[in-house]
């Protein structure tokens, strides 16, 4: 993976005249070209156009592939609604009141600009990226607004970007840039600009990048993993190691186990995943993961313990793959997909327990229904 | 498989030495043949250490460990009298017992065992084969057979070597209150791993174990619901019968590098190894399937966690065209469960306290065909006098010299995937030839008897490394030739030091002042000695010429230095007549790998390894220029080797007698 970083970082240096500009791209690689799937984007265009409101924010499902150097966009999904009842963006007239948001579609002028409820989109996020599927992936926001207003909205714009990606990164650690699609109605036209999520996220941080729309949902290839695990993990005595809960037990366990996995072996149909050449074959494949035999991780040297945890459960995990990536990222996207199954689940049960009652004490005898 | 009729038995002997101890009367040995081979063809054979009341720990203990998978133990030999046949049968007798406790109470009564005596007075060995258990008459056999010219060619070109390497962190619980349950609640956890062996989920790994890069098979993957385990693994020694195999199944063969020159295939070190791996498939189905649960477990009392590392490593013997499927399941496998008993029988009395520090060694010691496994306990390492005794028992099971190190650490098969190890020491600039001396013109000697070192050694000499020593560092290459013979016969694992390796040694030793580390002054035969005392612990014998002439006196002597001891010798020549003021520094080296000696004539010549040589690695022209070569003390021109008016000194390293 690394090595094919640098390639790309070589590449890219070599097509770059400037060489500031060079050295930042040394640092990270993004996606030159974004290709959207048409038939879905086509009808959300469609969709807003007769909606005929004013601005609308939402979500940008697909893949950015570092190794082929390209974006895909899958669907977008718009965010609801708040709690309040009020539209995650607005138009805001600056010229008379920045308070009132305006309405209607031709009120727009030069000096409109968005109002996001980033807080929202994050969670929004948050919430739709538990749901996905491996190789699949919140990749940015899209809004829909006239020219000027986005173009006088752009720090609002990298808050909600920042926002967003806050709130899905721990389902994704290697998240390092994000899209932004401007779908603007005045003229009727899709910009795409790419964001690199640094610490802070300013009007530099975007740069546009090539947006077509294509066939992109078809040139998927999927990828099926049945998961069952079972694990024993020794529950020491006090004194032993420091007094935890139930939650902050199963959340180690899950790195554990994330570590685990990402240096599990694959097969796929049957074969060991040897080389990185894309996978040929038409249909579903799928994938089995090999672990070393009975080289138990959870328990440690000589210690007291007063009960073991048993972790167990079947997985089911899917992961999409372009044609022309590599199967290594098949695998990579399965391992992510069942980290992100397991994590997700845990979240959604100690949301729920939250509201309830103080997560369960080690010692207790109380099942965690996961 | 075997032709039953045993009216024309043949026996045949493929090991170069049958007969281990001397004309000891009633010592015992094993007969080692394969399942694989034709009947009665004997691989090999161990020494009985646990005569006849302890041939339970002689099994269990020793040979089951040390005797990889894919050879048995096929009849006895004995030391007995001049009625050969009724020592035959003793030996039979023994045979028959040590191979139902290997088997477990298999059902062995009918195989044919052979039996050999050996007339304690002439040395004569008779052949016989047993048939069943219940008759006590022997059949003699038709003939006898020596094959060991072409014995290791038969074997590794139609067998090849299995590996299978498997790391097990094994945790288990028991009552903190009572410690005694330890041992059973351990047998239990280990008894669950030999089930584990044979689940549905695991996954078997066959790769080919490959040195070289370049085209290699694609892995094979075995599955355990594959095997059908279950069915008969009883019989694990076993050929399976034609009816059962599966065409389509893959055979060893299939892994095994079939362009290698057949020519090079004669040991265990160049045979075809096939890897195997051991892995949980968690993507197999499994019948509690169900969405993820964490449920809590409170221990009835408190309980004490320990986990126990077993590091199993097996090699495994079968013949190519074996389907892989069953070298797995009959060898590999059984070949596992072995060891992990093994191994837990050596933990459990240390289970609650430091357990011993186990490590599994595969070795090809010179004379035995095939492959053995030690599992030796390293807690203090290897020289620490238990290791050495075990060491010293191993040596006399097999038949081998005693006064040097053959089953140490550094003797081991190298079996790792990966290659680094090699290559670290090819950085370390050019690469030595070795044994220069074979292969140069004959000593011109007629009637002399030729006595050079044995075993293998580097060639050292000036502008090695790109080191430029010409002038003063022919004594410090004469050193690091001997220190590489001490190397390459495994006495140490010290690399050869470098120049200032050497000097540093000898400041650190108080011999030198610190200014002489990175000097370019001589060193002679005392500093040489007090190096190799240092680094390896080794004691020479130093002699003393006034006159190149007296050399010639002490041929006798140097012969029977070459055939005793075997390592190369150190010459001085001193440059000064300082000799009552030093013997130290200043000299001349060379080193002397040999004397071709005729008592008769008293004629004699000296093998001479140069070391002021300053070409680069040719052989030929290391041997045109003279730079190893015979040199006789008075050539045909007349001229001495040895200069009469100069001083002489010899260093003889003395071998260390030890295992």
């Amino acid at each position: 993976m690394f090595d094919v970083l640098k390639q790309q970082d070589v590449y890219t240096c070599r097509h770059k005249n400037s060489v500031s500009e060079c050295e930042i791209f040394l640092h990270q690689t993004m996606v030159k070209a974004v290709v959207g799937e048409e038939a879905r984007l086509t009808s959300a265009e469609d969709r807003l156009s007769r909606s005929a409101i004013p601005a609308e924010v939402g979500l940008v499902i697909g893949k950015l592939s570092s190794v082929l150097d390209r974006g895909f966009v899958f669907d977008l999904i718009p965010t609801p609604s708040n709690d309040a009842g009020e539209p995650a963006c607005s138009v805001l007239e600056t010229r008379d009141d920045k308070k009132k948001p305006s309405k209607s579609k031709s009120q727009s002028s030069e000096s409109s600009s968005l109002s996001i409820d980033s807080d929202w989109v994050a969670e929004h996020a948050r919430q739709v990226s538990r749901m996905l599927l491996g190789g699949v992936k919140v990749v940015g926001i899209y809004v829909w607004a006239s020219d000027s207003a986005f173009k006088n909205s752009t720090m609002i714009l990298c808050q909600a970007i920042k926002a967003v990606s806050d709130a899905i990164r721990h389902l994704d650690p290697a998240l390092d840039e994000a899209l932004l699609i401007h779908i603007c109605y005045s003229p009727r036209r899709w910009n795409c600009r790419t964001c690199l999520l640094n610490s802070s996220i300013t009007s530099s941080s975007l740069r546009p990048c090539d947006f077509k729309l294509g066939r992109v949902l078809s040139s998927l290839q999927r990828f099926k993993c049945n998961y069952s695990f079972n694990f024993r993990l020794p529950i020491y005595s006090k004194g032993e190691s420091s007094r935890q809960t139930f939650t902050e037990i199963l959340r180690q366990e899950l790195a554990v186990h994330e570590k685990e996995l990402k240096s599990a072996n694959a097969m796929i149909d049957g074969y060991l995943v040897h080389n990185d050449e894309p996978c040929n074959t038409e249909g579903e494949h799928e994938i089995e993961l090999l672990f070393p035999f009975m080289k138990d991780i959870r328990a440690e040297a000589t210690k007291n313990v007063t009960g073991i945890l048993h972790f167990g459960g079947s997985i089911h995990s899917y992961a999409y793959l372009n044609v022309k990536e590599p199967v290594s990222q098949a695998v990579t996207d399965i391992k992510a997909d069942i980290t992100r199954s397991l994590q997700s689940r845990l979240d959604i049960i100690c949301d729920e327990a939250e509201q309830d009652l103080n997560p369960t004490d080690v010692g207790d005898d109380e099942e965690l229904r996961y | 498989m075997a032709p039953h009729s045993c009216e024309a038995a043949t026996v045949r002997v493929l090991c170069p030495k049958l007969l281990l101890s001397g004309n000891q009367p009633g010592a015992l040995q094993w007969l080692i043949g394969s399942p694989f081979f034709p009947p009665f063809t004997v691989v090999s054979t161990f020494r009985c250490i646990h005569q006849s009341p302890d041939l339970d720990q002689e099994s269990a203990d020793d040979l089951r460990k040390l005797l990889p998978k894919g050879f048995e133990v096929i009849g006895g030999l004995i030391v007995g009298d001049s009625d050969a046949e009724k020592s035959a049968l003793e030996a039979v007798r023994a045979a028959r017992r040590l191979r139902k406790i290997i088997s477990e109470g298999g059902e062995l009564d009918d195989e044919k065992i052979v039996g050999a005596s050996v007339d304690a007075g002439t040395g004569a060995i008779h052949f016989f084969i047993s048939k069943t258990e219940k008759l006590a008459k022997l059949e003699p056999v038709a003939s006898v057979v020596y094959e060991e010219d072409k014995s290791g060619k038969y074997l590794w070109e139609n067998g090849c070597l299995l590996h299978c390497e498997l790391p097990i962190k094994l945790p288990f619980y028991f009552p903190a209150s009572s410690p005694s349950e330890s041992k059973k609640m351990f047998s239990e956890a280990v008894d669950a791993v030999i089930t584990q062996f044979k689940e549905p989920n695991v996954v078997y790994i066959a790769e080919t174990l490959n040195k070289a890069s370049g085209d290699v098979p694609k892995p094979v993957v075995l599955r355990g619901k594959d095997f059908g385990f279950g069915a008969d693994a009883s019989n694990i020694n076993r050929l399976p019968a034609a009816e059962d195999q599966v065409s389509d199944i893959i055979s060893c063969s299939h892994l095994c590098l079939n362009s290698k020159p057949a020519a090079v295939v004669n040991s265990a070190e160049n045979a075809d190894k096939i890897q195997i791996s051991l892995m949980l498939n968690r993507s197999e189905k499994s019948p509690t399937s169900g969405a993820p649960v964490a449920e809590y477990f409170p221990a009835m009392e408190e309980a004490r966690l320990i986990v126990v590392d077993l590091n199993l490593d097996v090699l495994t013997y079968a013949p190519k065209e074996l389907p892989l499927m069953h070298a797995v399941s009959n060898l590999v496998i059984p070949a596992l469960v072995d060891q992990l008993y093994s191994l837990t029988k050596i933990i459990l009395p240390h289970l609650l306290m430091e357990h011993p520090q186990l490590r599994i060694y595969h070795f090809n010691p010179p004379g035995v065909l095939h492959p053995i496994t030690t599992i030796y306990e390293l807690n203090y390492g290897e020289t620490e006098m238990k290791q050495v005794d075990v060491r010293k028992s191993l040596h006399m099971r097999l038949g081998l010299p005693l006064d040097r190190p053959l089953l140490r650490t550094a003797n081991a098969l190298d079996l790792s995937v990966n290659d680094d190890s090699r290559s670290n020491t090819k950085k370390r600039g050019s690469i030595q030839l070795k044994e220069v001396h074979i292969g140069i013109p004959s000593s011109g000697v007629s009637e002399g008897v030729a006595s050079v070192i044995q075993g293998s050694y580097e060639y050292y000499h000036y502008l090695q490394d790109s080191f430029d020593d010409s002038g003063w560092g022919c004594a410090y290459r004469s050193l690091q030739t001997i220190i590489s013979w001490f190397r390459l016969q495994h006495y140490t694992s010290v690399s050869v030091p470098s120049h200032r390796e050497i000097q540093q040694t000898l400041v650190e030793i108080g011999d030198k002042d610190p200014s002489f580390v990175g000097s370019r002054e001589w060193i002679g035969a005392i500093e040489l000695s007090f190096v190799l005392d240092k680094l390896l612990g080794v004691s020479c014998k130093i002699m003393n010429f006034r006159s190149g002439s007296e050399l010639p006196e002490k041929c006798r002597e140097l012969a029977l230095h070459f055939e005793t001891q075997g390592t190369p010798i150190m010459i001085g020549n001193l440059q000064d007549s300082m000799y009552f003021k030093s013997i130290r520094g200043g000299v001349l080296a060379y080193t002397l790998l040999g004397v071709d000696y005729d008592e008769g004539s008293g004629d004699c010549a000296f093998l001479i390894l140069d070391p002021h040589y300053t070409g680069g690695e040719d052989h030929k022209k290391i041997v045109n220029g003279g730079w190893c070569g015979w040199k006789k003390a008075i050539d045909s021109k007349g001229k001495s080797f040895f200069l009469h008016n100069k001083f002489y000194n010899l260093l003889l390293p003395q071998r260390p007698n030890m295992v």
